[in-house]
């Protein structure tokens, strides 16, 4: 267990600069999840903290060390990576125990460590296996393992579950959680998948083009977050976004009906969002806030999700509980509940 | 297996037999040609003269004298002692290196030194053995370089030091086909497994060691089998640097074969070398092709 923190941290690859000075402080034992689009520089910084990356300016320290020069082995740090990175040539356990050999362990301390960590994983019976024997969820078992048996101070995941179908991730993915849970590690871990991150998460950070835009439990981040970018990132649904002309305590919304807030000060809002949950269907149109053509409906199941076309083109989602029962092509009526909304000015920043 | 053939190919047998006559064309010539080799290889069949016309058959009297005479054996440890100092330690070690070395450096570093290899390649065998020859004798580079300047008698290394001459400039001849072939090969190692290694604390030989060599083991395999062939069976640099001498000192199995079938003009006992070749080749390309089997 450590610590881990980065100061103005900066990365470039010649002259084009990927990262932009990221300060970050992660506790020790803390489940840190890195999420933004693809290419904003995730596993850059990741591969940073591994240090299979020079770092082109500011300061990495583990454990209050700083490690800017200190190779990748002597970090206490394990990886665990998108495509498991397994040695095909090896058996699952020499893949495991190969690190520890190299550290010239005695032989009865690697075999105890990697058949402790094969129990944890559920990987006994394939330890003569070579990995190309072996399933995808099976190898990233394999990995993780390789990581567990090196005793690491920090874990680091790139993306591990990305190459695994749906029902495999989401089993794996509480297998992770359950894991954090038993070793008290310190893990950094990197995806795009943001149910991944809300569930696994104590705090995510939300990257975007290089810089951090918001740090914060799952919970503040969905409650609260700083930007359009942050509001549209996180959660299963993507906000909904409306362009709104404000004056002093009420919003016209699309359509020219209007939206009164108990908030004062509005005038600086540009955009209003609601989250599709948050959104209710109104009976008619005169307690209505927006109306609107149902242009397609997804049926889950459990709840439903309906795209309404407002009159000016712009596509508005709601989730709605159950098996609603709506009619394609039928005008919709919808209520913005007051105490839901969030505010942002015309640089997308939160107001509230 | 699915018979994957196109339907109207198969049911029209006239046009199937078309498509298929340069492939048969080919293999009768090489079949024929093989033939030819083992059929006169128990003649006394000569180039020029009575028997190059009223040959007659002998038995094993050329496969016999294989042995007995003075020659074949010797040009046999030649070819392995060649083989396996410019082929497998020499071009395989070397351009093994050279791969694994520079890669990941500096491009334009890595382009030099890829320009200068494939120029060897390039390079007509006839002007390589002529440079070479130039380069290695009593008033050449190098002794006008590093000898004489330092105030000892010219030596005629060429003379001298045939063999490890011969070897040396097969060496620089050949190593960009290794070298291209472990390159493709590395590339194809996955960049994280190499990261995993470093992680896990293998030292940069290690994780050539390690990791890489035993994940491009098949590419050796192809490789060995590849270059073996070939220089067990090349011939133009060393006859035109050497002509297989001096004496028989640089003689391989087919500068021997040369000179017995067209200086000597026994083309029997030349057949009967170059089926023993044949032999001697396919016995080491199914050692190779072990090789290539994943282990169980
Ligand atoms: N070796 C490199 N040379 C130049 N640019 C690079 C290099 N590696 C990454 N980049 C750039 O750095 C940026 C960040 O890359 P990074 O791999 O960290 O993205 P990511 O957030 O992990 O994306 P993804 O979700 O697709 O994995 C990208 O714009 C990428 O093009
Ligand atoms: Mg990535």
């Amino acid at each position: 267990m450590a610590d881990v923190s980065l100061r103005g941290v900066r990365k470039s690859y010649g002259s084009l600069e990927v990262v932009h000075g990221v300060d970050l402080e992660i506790a020790s034992g803390e489940f840190v999840v890195f999420v933004g689009p693809s290419g904003c520089g995730k596993s850059t910084l990741l591969r940073m903290i591994a240090g299979l990356e020079p770092i082109s300016g500011g300061d990495i320290s583990i454990g209050g060390k700083v490690v800017n020069d200190i190779p990748s082995p002597e970090r206490g740090i394990a990886m665990v990576f998108q495509s498991y990175a397994l040695y095909p040539h090896m058996s699952v356990y020499d893949n495991m125990a190969f690190g520890l050999k190299l550290a010239k362990t005695p032989k009865a301390e690697v075999d105890q460590r990697v058949r402790e960590a094969a129990r944890i994983l559920q990987i006994e019976d394939y330890l003569d296996r070579m990995p190309k024997a072996l399933s995808g969820g099976q190898r990233q078992r394999v990995a993780i393992g390789r990581a567990i048996v090196r005793n690491p101070r920090v874990f680091l995941f790139d993306e591990p579950l990305s190459n695994l179908d749906a029902s495999l991730r989401a089993q794996t993915r509480i297998e992770i959680a359950k894991l954090h849970d038993t070793l008290d590690a310190t893990m950094i871990y990197v995806t795009h998948d943001q149910v991944e991150a809300m569930t696994l998460a104590d705090r995510i950070v939300v990257l975007n083009a290089g810089n951090i835009e918001q740090v914060g439990t799952p919970l503040e981040l969905y409650s609260n977050p700083v930007n359009t970018f942050v509001a549209g990132f996180i959660a299963s649904q993507r906000m909904n976004f409306l362009p709104v002309s404000p004056s002093v305590n009420h919003l016209t919304l699309p359509g020219n009906r209007l939206l009164t807030l108990s908030t004062t000060n509005l005038e600086t809002v540009r955009t209003l969002g609601v989250r599709p949950e948050h959104l209710e269907l109104a009976t008619d149109a005169s307690t209505a806030h927006l109306s609107g053509i149902l242009s397609v409906i997804e049926q889950f199941g459990e709840y439903a999700l309906a795209y309404v076309e407002l009159p000016d083109g712009q596509l508005v989602t709601i989730k709605l509980d159950g098996a609603p029962d709506l009619t394609l092509h039928d005008t919709v009526h919808i209520t913005i509940p007051p105490g839901v909304v969030h505010l942002f000015d015309d640089a997308g920043r939160a107001l509230r | 297996m699915k018979n994957q053939a196109n339907p109207w190919l198969t049911s029209n047998l006239l046009v199937l037999g078309l498509g298929m006559l340069p492939a048969a064309v080919l293999i009768g010539a090489l079949l024929y040609f093989t033939a030819w080799a083992f059929a006169f290889s128990f003649t006394d069949l000569a180039l020029v003269g009575k028997k190059s016309v009223e040959w007659s058959w002998v038995g094993l009297q050329n496969f016999e004298r294989l042995f007995t005479r003075k020659g074949f054996l010797e040009s046999l440890w030649t070819t392995v002692i060649f083989v396996f100092f410019s082929a497998i330690v020499g071009q395989s070690v070397l351009g093994f290196l050279l791969a694994a070395l520079l890669r990941g450096t500096q491009s334009t570093l890595r382009s030099v030194v890829e320009v200068c290899i494939m120029l060897g390649w390039l390079l007509p065998d006839i002007v390589a053995a002529f440079l070479w020859s130039a380069t290695t004798n009593q008033t050449g580079l190098i002794n006008a370089i590093f000898v004489v300047p330092f105030g000892f008698k010219p030596i005629n290394f060429i003379n001298e030091y045939a063999l490890p001459i011969v070897t040396i400039a097969n060496i620089w001849k050949g190593t960009a086909w290794s070298y291209l072939l472990f390159s493709a090969a590395l590339d194809s190692v996955s960049r994280e497994v190499v990261e995993a290694a470093k992680v896990d604390g293998a030292t940069p030989f290690q994780r050539i060691w390690l990791v890489q060599l035993p994940i491009i083991r098949p590419h050796i395999a192809t490789n060995m089998l590849f270059i073996t062939i070939w220089t067990f069976t090349y011939f133009p640099l060393i006859y035109a640097m050497t002509g297989g001498g001096p004496g028989t000192q640089t003689q391989t199995l087919a500068v021997f074969l040369y000179n017995q079938s067209f200086s000597r003009g026994n083309l029997g006992f030349g057949s009967a070398i170059s089926v023993a070749m044949l032999v001697i080749v396919g016995l080491l390309s199914l050692v190779y092709l072990r090789m290539l089997r994943e282990p169980k």
